[in-house]
């Protein structure tokens, strides 16, 4: 996601100026007493940019962002931000803004009041307060709550004021923590288009936890795998899925699971489900259809191997006992070190 | 439970704790031969000359709830000025030095204070603190605190984090966020806590006794003992029961007027709902 082009002459000086407003994390950990949370991240994120965090629960990925907020002390590394170093700044004057997974909404004060007592006590100008207030109001339709109190609002309306609070710090960066765990699924798929045009409508970089990998993918613009506070990946999604780094990244991007077939010397060759074709003739990998489930556009077979038990996303009509042979592009085989789960 | 059990049970529940004052209430309005003569003479012996007795005394009855007042409200005041930042501090502490300071006002809330008047009275002379109205708010305070820093830290903790964490990053100070977010959040907990403090130094006995001795400084309590003790001869049991009557009515506005805070849940919803 980049600005628009800029005229000629300023060119360089807007490639700067996105350049300096980016964040940076160097060597990022944090530790609760005897226990690792966060080694040693390295990530980037450009202005304009937003960049998922995804992994299991527990794998640290919300103390990624307390940590860039100053809500958790940072045990090593850096965090520069827009070119200041901030790791031990204080969290007000990092100008950086969070949506919490559960909004934190001020339950006592209506919405206009949640959205206005922070500009209030920073100081913001009455006249100034008001326009952003309508402009904030206005992107987000929020007009017609501004006199109910968080109580008395869905999960999608208290979503937005959460995230127009956030907006109206005009921050240098956004974190939204989970932002959408709490609403039903047909919501969050509405939602989703709508965050991303209002993420990239800003100028400050944006980082987004989720453990939703189809959230994720439909949001940011690139995403970083974590596992047990360790950083496995960092790439589009289009990265992620057709050259993932190592095993658990491969197993952990895609529905249904990408397919493992341990080797005799000790690496593991790894295939979408989508790219096993039929073989006709003699060559492939013998076979048995055990399931079958009917998506409409496709349908997911469960077969049985020498090697174990495969999935195969395909649009025959096979049955349930079939015997079949199976192979795949060369192109679309990945492989991995048994033992060390890197790629080779 | 059928609903005519439940009633039965209420209106005894009711009865055992109202009657008392009912019974106070009903001896304030009579005349000591009414008293004296029992439930015979409920046709007449009823008077207002108990409460014209005590509210004509010297000095006038309405001095000693003054007194009592400004006490409570004085001691209320500084115990909760000094418990809100003591239990916030506390509240955001963890693992031995919350629980030690915990185990610490606990053993403190529950000692017996009466076994400390002589101390205190000793404390007083030596400071020249004696027959000084507004120093009682120091023992007053002193004592509530250990009760209010644990209520009010309970109140703190039971706040969702993220409510603060999220002004935190709005840019508000400490300041702020107490002024706007916490307290207004804790206000059943504040008043409450409020509302104890006020009951013990209204109540308390031993150490507005000794530390008092000029007639209008006295509170409520002693005042009342020498009303009871005034007559070597009788008991002025008219006398003495309009002054409990008189002494409960502002501890009932009281109430009444924070009713809704004590019973209010202002922060639900505050999560997720």
């Amino acid at each position: 996601m980049t600005a628009l082009p800029a005229p000629s002459a300023a060119a360089t000086d807007a490639a700067s100026a996105d350049a300096a407003s980016c964040l940076r994390l160097e060597g990022l950990g944090r530790r609760i007493g005897e226990r690792v949370i966060l080694t040693d991240i390295d990530l980037e994120v450009a202005a304009g940019e937003c960049l998922a965090l995804l992994g299991p629960s527990g794998c640290g990925k919300s103390t990624v962002l307390r940590v860039i907020a100053g809500l958790d002390p940072c045990d090593g590394g850096r965090i520069l931000l827009a070119g200041r170093d901030i790791t031990r700044q204080a969290p007000a004057r990092r100008r950086v803004a969070m949506v919490f997974q559960s909004y934190a909404l001020y339950p006592h004060l209506d919405v206009e009041r949640n959205l206005t007592l922070g500009m209030e006590l920073r100081g913001v100008a009455p006249e100034q307060r008001q326009r952003d207030l309508a402009a904030v109001l206005e992107l987000l339709q929020l007009g017609d709550l501004r006199r109910r109190r968080p109580a008395q609002l869905s999960g999608g309306q208290r979503q937005r004021v959460a995230l127009a609070r956030a907006l109206l710090r005009k921050p240098e960066l956004m974190l939204l923590d989970e932002p959408m765990s709490n609403l039903d699924a047909q919501l969050r798929e509405e939602l989703r288009p709508q965050l991303r045009a209002i993420l990239s409508g800003g100028r400050a970089p944006a980082m987004y936890v989720t453990h939703d990998q189809q959230e994720a993918m439909g949001i940011a613009d690139r995403i970083a795998v974590l596992r047990q506070g360790r950083l496995q990946q960092c790439g589009s999604p289009r990265d992620l899925y057709h050259h993932p780094a190592n095993l658990f990244v491969a197993g952990f991007i895609g529905r249904p699971q990408i397919n493992l077939l341990p080797q005799a010397d000790g690496t593991v060759v790894a295939v979408r489900p989508e790219h096993l074709q039929a073989m006709s003739g003699g060559g492939g990998l013998p076979v048995r259809v055990l399931s079958r489930e009917w998506h409409g556009a496709s349908q997911q077979l469960l077969l049985e191997s020498a090697q174990g038990q495969l999935r195969w996303t395909c649009d025959g009509n096979q049955a349930i006992g079939d015997d079949l042979r199976l192979g795949w592009e060369p192109h679309h085989e990945h492989r991995f070190q048994q033992s060390s789960g890197r790629r080779c | 439970m059928r609903a005519g059990t439940r009633t039965g049970l209420v209106a005894l529940l009711l009865l055992w704790s109202l009657g008392p004052m009912l019974w106070q209430l009903y001896t304030s309005l009579r005349t000591p031969e009414a008293l004296l003569a029992g439930a015979a003479g409920l046709g007449g012996g009823w008077t207002l000359a108990n409460y014209g007795a005590v509210l004509g005394g010297d000095p006038p009855f309405w001095r000693y709830l003054l007194n009592s007042s400004v006490v409570g409200a004085l001691s209320t005041l500084l115990t909760l000025a000094l418990a809100i930042p003591c239990a916030y501090a506390l509240s955001h502490r963890g693992g031995l030095l919350r629980w030690l300071v915990g185990g610490g006002l606990l053993a403190a809330a529950v000692f017996p204070y009466v076994l400390l008047f002589l101390a205190l009275l000793q404390a007083a002379r030596q400071l020249g603190l004696a027959n000084n109205l507004l120093a009682l708010c120091l023992p007053y305070a002193g004592l509530q605190l250990p009760l209010a820093v644990l209520l009010l830290q309970a109140a703190f903790a039971e706040l969702p984090g993220e409510l603060e964490e999220s002004a935190v990053l709005e840019g508000f100070s400490l300041w702020q966020r107490l002024r706007w977010i916490l307290l207004p959040l804790m206000g059943p907990a504040v008043v409450s806590t409020g509302l104890l403090v006020f009951l013990f130094s209204w109540n308390e006995f031993p150490i507005a006794l000794t530390w008092i001795s000029r007639s209008e400084l006295l509170t409520l309590a002693p005042a009342m003992a020498r009303i009871a003790g005034s007559s070597v001869y009788t008991v002025p049991y008219g006398a003495f029961a309009a002054a409990t009557v008189l002494g409960s009515v502002p501890l009932l506005a009281l109430l009444l007027l924070f009713q809704r805070q004590i019973v209010a849940g202002l922060t639900q919803g505050a999560i997720k709902g």
